[in-house]
């Protein structure tokens, strides 16, 4: 099969829906930048388009609009700044490393457990959490965020170390006209991220997908990223 | 509705949105919300969910108005493809175990509509149907199962009892047939 082929095929499955999460947000995330891949998309959004004609119109409740233009008001309010206290950091963190203490085999597990716990109780949870991997196969990091505190840590799984360079993470959602850095990956086995998150309304860090670029030590100096995306993910709900 | 407002007069509309005008938002929202309330309950039958992405649908259209590009796609496409893509990103996330868990979603598949069967149909869906009928008819119901309803892969093949790769090459042999049917 021709890279060309290829292309078409991914944004078909894309537009289609038949992609698993995973890949999914990995061409949401690449079709920003690579244009062939948008031109195949919206070509198959079209060659598919006629079959919504089919679609019987349905009733909208009355309540959904005076939310859409409660939530159009509120757009471009200042983010509320999030404050925490060291010792709950602390407390999130020590919960976060007995959770997640034995690295790449929990990882697959993890999103199994969760995703479990997330279909058996519909009451909304303010934990998330993604796997960052370039397949199924191979996770390389593990985050969880705290919706309400603000609060990202990112823990290294099986991420090789690179000297010279740096990780950094980056928030993507439809929203933001760009990449938003989330800062650079330390060392260390945990990295906790949050002054950074406060400035984004929680309903986009919901839908974002996570990104790990690959940067010249100590992070991309653009701003935007530079190098290769190496890892993504999406968040999902979890419990405390 | 829809019929009644002609893409050029939604294209039209889309532009004032994109300059912050909130009445021509109301009337695009008023013309175009049914249909993609429809196109939304077919992928997340729980309405409290199907709620949540309509919002946001909305409000993605109001804040993406500027980038609308009328010689791309038609008005009504775009709104749908946005609300296609956030409602399957949703059911993605939701469904990471099983569908076990939301038996309601193939009811829903199973007693929608027929494209074959719709009574007014535009020169572009009755060539799609063609096509369409071009396809083995499981393959076929694949590719419908997909678009209507948001079934994964993973999805299909639990469904439809087959190895999640004999899935794959299915689906990618009759995309490849569709786009040949379709000539373009």
């Amino acid at each position: 099969m021709t890279d060309e082929q290829d292309i078409d095929m991914l944004a078909a499955e894309y537009v289609l829906g038949t992609l698993p999460a995973d890949e999914r947000a990995a061409v949401a995330l690449r079709a920003r930048h690579d244009e062939p891949l948008a031109a195949a998309i919206a070509a198959w959004e079209w060659r598919l388009a006629p079959l919504n004609e089919t679609i019987v119109p349905r009733d909208v409740p009355a309540h959904v609009w005076a939310r859409i233009e409660a939530r159009l008001h509120r757009i471009g309010d200042a983010p509320g700044a999030a404050v925490t206290s060291l010792v709950g950091m602390e407390r999130r963190l020590r919960r976060w490393r007995a959770a997640a203490v034995a690295a790449t085999a929990i990882a697959a597990s993890l999103v199994l457990f969760v995703g479990f716990r997330e279909l058996t109780r519909p009451e909304p949870e303010k934990t998330l959490v993604a796997v960052l991997q370039k397949d199924a196969q191979s996770p390389a990091f593990l985050v969880s965020v705290d919706l309400e505190q603000k609060l990202l840590t990112i823990r290294v799984v099986a991420a090789p170390p690179h000297p010279g360079k740096s990780y950094e993470l980056w928030l993507v959602h439809d929203d933001l006209k760009s990449p938003r850095s989330l800062g650079v990956i330390g060392e260390g086995p945990f990295t906790v991220v949050q002054p950074k998150l406060a400035a984004y309304a929680p309903q986009t860090i919901e839908q974002a997908t996570l990104a790990v670029s690959l940067e010249p030590e100590g992070g991309s100096p653009t701003g935007a990223p530079t190098g290769p995306v190496l890892y993504a993910g999406k968040l999902i709900q979890a419990t405390e | 509705m829809l019929k009644e407002t002609a893409a050029a007069e939604l294209t039209a509309l889309l532009a004032r949105v994109a300059a912050r005008d909130r009445e021509a938002f109301a009337v695009v929202y008023r013309s175009t919300s049914a249909k993609l309330w429809g196109i939304i309950l077919r992928i997340l039958p729980r309405r409290d969910v199907a709620e949540d992405v309509l919002q946001d649908v909305y409000v993605r259209i109001w804040e993406r108005a500027g980038s609308f590009d009328p010689a791309k796609a038609s008005p009504i496409t775009w709104m749908a493809s946005i609300a296609r893509h956030r409602a399957i990103d949703e059911i993605r996330r939701r469904r990471l175990v099983s569908i076990e868990e939301t038996p309601e979603a193939l009811e829903v598949a199973e007693s929608g509509a027929d494209p074959l069967e719709s009574a007014e149909q535009s020169e572009d869906l009755r060539r799609l149907n063609e096509c369409l009928e071009g396809l083995e008819p499981e393959r076929r119901e694949m590719i419908l199962l997909a678009y209507y309803s948001g079934l994964s892969r993973d999805e299909l093949a639990q469904r439809f009892s087959h190895p999640v790769n004999t899935i794959k090459t299915w689906l990618h042999r009759s995309l490849a047939q569709l786009r040949k049917c379709l000539g373009s």
